[in-house]
């Protein structure tokens, strides 16, 4: 080509080649530079196309990987996991979901409205509405049926899933199993039900404080203060009660702040709305932070007003009959003086008439004389028998540690016993908290009386004494004249003496049965006529 | 019979005392007459039948009894309401005064020693008895020595 512009050229013209020249030499200049570029831009495209390559790898593996732990999650997941589409079919479920709900997607379609409990329907289609219209929804709490027709309490988080052109395609949403909370909560609260009626229908008044300020009261504190629970709750505890009451329990509740007093009972007054005043018996505990520092008081009020009114009745009551008692008794004192009092007066002037007439009365005016004395001797006798009957029951008891050996040698010693009549004491006899005076005229009457009805000519009585429980059984049996059957019961009664004697009343066993009444014991006997009798009685050790 | 005054040999500091009775019934007084009179004793028996004599004489009789008998149940002011007044009083107080009473209630007895007496005798059914209580408490006062208030 060269060579045909050469022959072309000798034909033109110099200056025509000459301009041809410089053109050609542009053109060549700017071939270059251009050729120059390109190589450059193409090194740069290389380049360029390298790194993608490489960072397309990159991203292909990254993917990759997500696409795997996001499959991960989906079946690992503790909580069940649905896709559905916007119509309900549900499109996917994890393990935990089948589970769940109790259907395989893989054998039968599933729409979530068919899982839904009847009574939570309109609960779940609001929350749908707020699906659609945010996006999404959390802290669904309602109840679901499962495939076996159970019901479990679920908790759903669920959001919406757009498509490229952000229209949304369906949702998807993790479900937690809560009927074990529920439950749990449900009996809490049934508890807390419970509670609170115990405390509102408590018949003790229930009294929050905190500081002294009343935080809570229950129905029962209402009524009795008459105040309303919001009138109540405005006040403090001085408010409502008696000053110098309140100054003691103060003092306690500082104690419970500051020495760690747990729990005080005291008797105050209350001051109602109306003023009047009302006594209970108030009995306060301490509920405590971890630190110990005091949260509140619980006070738990009775109302003690009738049981104090009640209390003051029975000790006026008391003092009424006791004091009736040693007017009783006075007048016992002073029937017997005045009784005795002629009885000497007799006793002295029959006296007198026989040292005046000494010589002129005959036999029969003597012996008849004589027998007036001792009518007055047996009306003396009954009279201080009658008197000592009275006693028994009146008076104090003064309760002190009695030896019963002791006291059966005393009988020994202060009584007569005719010498062929012996006293024996079985076995050792115990030691007892009894009224020794009382008791002392127990034992006294009826060795006495086993003295007075031997007949035997070797006469024996013996005193005995066993345990039986909280009592000790005691016996004093005789050899004398026995008993019949028919009388075991009379002769404890008064004026029922069997045999019409000088020494005899009919008072000594009335005034035995009781002294052992008193004691809350009892008394028997066993007797043969004959033979001799067997008195048993029971006092408390 | 066995009478006391008979058997007993008495001793040459016995004094003659002068007592006041204080007692409302009359065959109380008249037992006690009889009973220092069948003692052979020639003690001074002043009576009184109850206490409002009793201390209007003890008020005008400048001459006092060495001891009184002091009977517990009289009417108007009663034994231990008379023995009451007569503790209260600075001269009367230092008589020696003996109850003499059918009554052992424990209560008038603690009563009696709590305000103040000499002696609490306890009159028995028997006469004799009496008299023989009498002897020896009017005895056992004979021997004592008395300090006379003027």
């Amino acid at each position: 080509m060269v060579l045909r512009f050469g022959s072309v050229l000798q034909e033109m013209s110099d200056d025509q080649l000459k301009i041809y020249e410089r053109a050609l030499k542009r053109e060549r200049a700017a071939r270059k530079q251009a050729e120059a570029i390109l190589e450059k831009k193409s090194a740069e495209l290389f380049a360029l196309t390298q790194e993608l390559t490489k960072s397309n790898r990159k991203l292909e593996k990254l993917v990759l990987e997500k696409t795997s732990r996001l499959k991960g999650v989906f079946h690992n997941i503790i909580d069940a996991y649905v896709v559905m589409n916007i119509r309900g079919d549900v499109l996917e479920m994890n393990e935990a979901a089948t589970k769940l709900f109790g259907y395989d997607l893989a054998i039968e379609p599933i729409n979530v409205v068919s899982l839904i409990y009847k009574a939570d329907l309109k609960y779940a289609m609001d929350s749908y509405n707020q699906l659609l219209e945010h996006g999404f929804f959390t802290n669904y709490r309602a109840r679901i049926f499962t495939k076996d027709k159970q019901i479990r309490w679920v908790h759903i988080n669920a959001s919406l899933i757009y498509d490229e052109h952000k229209k949304a395609i369906g949702a998807q949403g993790i479900v937690r199993d809560i009927t074990e909370n529920q439950l749990s909560a449900g009996i809490i609260a049934e508890q807390q039900k419970k509670l609170s009626a115990i405390v509102d229908y408590s018949s003790l008044a229930i009294i929050l404080t905190q500081d002294g300020r009343i935080i809570q009261t229950n129905r029962k504190a209402q009524e009795l203060l008459q105040f309303t629970e919001s009138e109540l709750i405005d006040l403090h505890v001085k408010d409502i009660s008696l000053k110098d009451d309140h100054d003691i329990s103060v003092n306690l509740m500082n104690q419970m702040n500051q020495e760690g007093l747990d729990h005080f009972v005291v008797k105050k007054r209350y001051i109602k709305k109306d003023g009047s005043k009302v006594w209970a018996k108030t009995s306060v505990a301490a509920v405590r932070n971890e630190d110990g520092s005091i949260l509140y008081q619980v006070a738990l009020i009775e109302d003690i007003t009738e049981q104090i009114k009640n209390e003051e009745d029975r000790q006026s009551l008391m003092q009424r009959l006791e004091k009736s008692n040693d007017e009783l008794q006075e007048y016992a004192h002073v029937v017997s003086h005045d009784l005795k009092s002629p009885l000497r007066s007799i006793y002295a002037l029959v006296e007198w008439m026989k040292e005046d007439n000494i010589d002129s009365f005959d036999q029969a005016t003597l012996q008849n004389l004589a027998l007036i004395e001792s009518t007055l001797e047996k009306m003396e006798l009954l009279i201080s028998d009658v008197l000592s009957f009275s006693s028994v029951s009146s008076g104090e008891k003064k309760l002190a540690p009695v030896d019963i050996n002791e006291l059966i040698e005393e009988i020994r010693q202060t009584h007569f016993f005719p010498k062929h009549i012996s006293l024996v004491i079985k076995r050792p006899l115990p030691t007892l908290n009894v009224d020794r005076v009382r008791v002392l005229q127990l034992f006294q009457n009826l060795i006495s009386n086993a003295v007075r009805y031997i007949d035997k000519t070797e006469g024996l009585i013996e005193v005995d004494a066993v345990e039986k429980g909280a009592f000790y059984q005691f016996s004093i049996g005789d050899n004398g004249i026995g008993i019949e059957k028919q009388y075991h019961q009379k002769i404890f009664k008064m004026f029922q003496s069997l045999n019409k004697s000088k020494e005899s009343t009919g008072i000594g066993l009335a005034i035995v049965k009781k002294i052992v009444d008193n004691h809350q014991g009892d008394i028997w006997l066993e007797s043969k006529v004959g033979k001799g009798s067997t008195f048993f009685f029971t006092l408390r050790k | 019979m066995t009478l006391y005054g008979l058997y007993y040999k008495r001793s040459k500091t016995m004094k003659e005392l002068k007592i006041l009775l204080i007692e409302d019934d009359t065959i109380e007084v008249m037992k006690l007459n009889r009973a220092i009179k069948k003692l052979e004793m020639s003690h001074q028996l002043i009576e009184a039948r109850n206490g409002e004599e009793a201390l209007k004489i003890l008020k005008e009789d400048k001459n006092l009894p060495d001891i009184i008998f002091l009977d517990l149940n009289m009417p108007k002011i009663n034994g231990i309401e008379f023995l009451r007044i007569l503790k209260t009083d600075e001269v009367l107080r230092f008589l020696p005064t003996i109850i003499l009473t059918t009554s052992n209630n424990q209560k008038d007895m603690l009563e009696c020693y709590q305000v103040g007496i000499a002696g609490y005798i306890l009159k028995p059914l028997k006469y004799d008895d009496y008299v023989y209580k009498i002897g020896k408490t009017l005895d056992y006062w004979s021997e004592n020595e008395l300090i006379k208030i003027i």
